[in-house]
């Protein structure tokens, strides 16, 4: 062994020095070549990625809770809006409701109105007709009793009869 | 254990094929490793890359703990392979050991002081560079004279030491345990079948104590080599 430490003497030491130093020289650039260097590189990737993919989620996350505060404002929107339309559309149906109901009652009231014109015109014309009728009979009566004497009963039942005659001419 | 070791010359330079060969094989070791677990790297990993990517973490805390920040991630490659070679340098001599005409091929690469003073010696190597880098040749220099001047000399022996603990520290924890097992393997062919069947759970006791050892070392070497370098790096 102590041929070993004295540096120079028959020994191998440069030798193998040179020897290690090129073989460790040949061994990091092999290692670095198809190991450490593909896998570094993937490591850095890898490490990349995972922030990339925080990042993205965090802002995904950001735009999902704006969509969903627009969508519960967009709600609200629309079910006030629901509520005026329907509110709208009562009231267009009361409006309505009421004139057609206007309307009918005018023309009620007019229907009304030209029934009792026409009665009127009725009963006018049958009190004229009436009176022609009444003149006629009081006419024929009077000839009639002009024509031969009549007892008292005789005279009230023939007036009843001719009353009763008139009643039935109305009537008809 | 023998001092016995196989030496090729090259171009006038030495090469002691034990440590080479056993030193090659833990690289290849760790790069069959790393290259078969990180074959589908994916978005969601799946196991051999989760086991990948926890081990680089585990490095990278390591990093961390010592150089805080974005200037320590120059050094999480290096801590993440000297961490592995380390470990699996540690752990070859404890299952395998190959001997050839009594003189060993491999073995833990990091039982030999020359091993682990070279890799020591990336590590003083890195943190000079990073300093200089850093700070600019003056200021790296000025460094040795601060707080006072006359600190110089202690500072100058600081880097020595560091340098020295730093790799004797792996060897000798490593070299003890391989020499202790084979101090009980030998002991268990002493006395034929009897004391190989009563040895074996000390050898098995002791292996399991080294892959231990082996593991805490690793761990000890990337953290201190982190430290040193932190120490170029931060200025109080």
């Amino acid at each position: 062994m102590a041929e070993y430490l004295v540096l120079g003497a028959e020994t191998s030491t440069l030798g193998d020095f040179l020897f290690y130093l090129i073989s460790f020289i040949v061994l990091v650039v092999l290692v670095k070549h198809f190991a450490w260097g593909p896998v570094m590189k993937m490591m850095d990737a890898r490490s990349a990625k995972i922030t990339d993919d925080l990042e993205y989620a965090d802002s995904e996350r950001e735009k999902a809770e704006k969509m969903v505060e627009e969508r519960e404002m967009a709600l609200k929107n629309s079910r006030s809006e629901a509520v005026e339309i329907v509110s709208t559309a009562k009231e267009n149906g009361e409006n309505q409701r009421k004139a057609i109901v206007d309307a009918a009652h005018l023309d009620a009231e007019a229907v009304r109105q030209k029934a009792q014109e026409d009665a009127k015109q009725a009963k006018i014309d049958a009190m004229n007709d009436v009176r022609e009728d009444v003149t006629d009979i009081s006419v024929s009566i009077a000839s009639k009793l002009i024509q031969k004497e009549l007892s008292a009963n005789d005279q009230k039942s023939l007036v009843d009869s001719y009353i009763k005659e008139l009643s039935a001419d109305e009537t008809k | 254990m023998n001092e016995n070791y196989p030496i090729v010359e090259l171009l006038g330079i030495r090469f002691n094929v034990a440590n080479c060969l056993s030193g090659l094989l833990a690289a290849v070791l760790v790069f069959i490793l790393v290259f078969a677990l990180s074959r589908k790297v994916e978005m969601k990993p799946g196991k051999a890359q989760n086991f990948l990517e926890w081990m680089m973490d585990f490095t990278n805390g390591i990093v961390k703990s010592a150089i805080p920040g974005n200037e320590g991630r120059t050094f999480y490659l290096y801590a993440f392979v000297m961490f592995l070679f380390i470990f699996v340098s540690n752990q070859i001599g404890l299952f395998l050991q190959i001997t050839v005409h009594g003189q060993p091929i491999i073995k833990s690469p990091t039982a030999s002081p020359l091993v682990t003073m070279a890799l020591a010696l990336i590590t003083l190597l890195l943190s000079h560079y990073y300093g200089v880098k850093k700070y600019g040749i003056g200021d790296y220099l000025g460094s040795y004279i601060k707080p006072v001047g006359f600190l110089l000399p202690i500072n100058l022996i600081e880097e020595f030491t560091n340098f020295m603990t730093l790799s004797l520290r792996l060897y000798g924890n490593i070299f003890a345990g391989e020499i202790l097992l084979a101090l009980i393997g030998s002991m268990a062919h002493s006395f034929g079948i009897a004391t190989f069947i009563g040895v074996m759970p000390i050898e098995m006791i002791w292996q399991g104590f080294s892959v231990f050892i082996g593991s805490i070392q690793a761990y000890v070497f990337t953290t201190l080599s982190m430290v040193y370098i932190s120490h170029k790096l931060e200025r109080e």
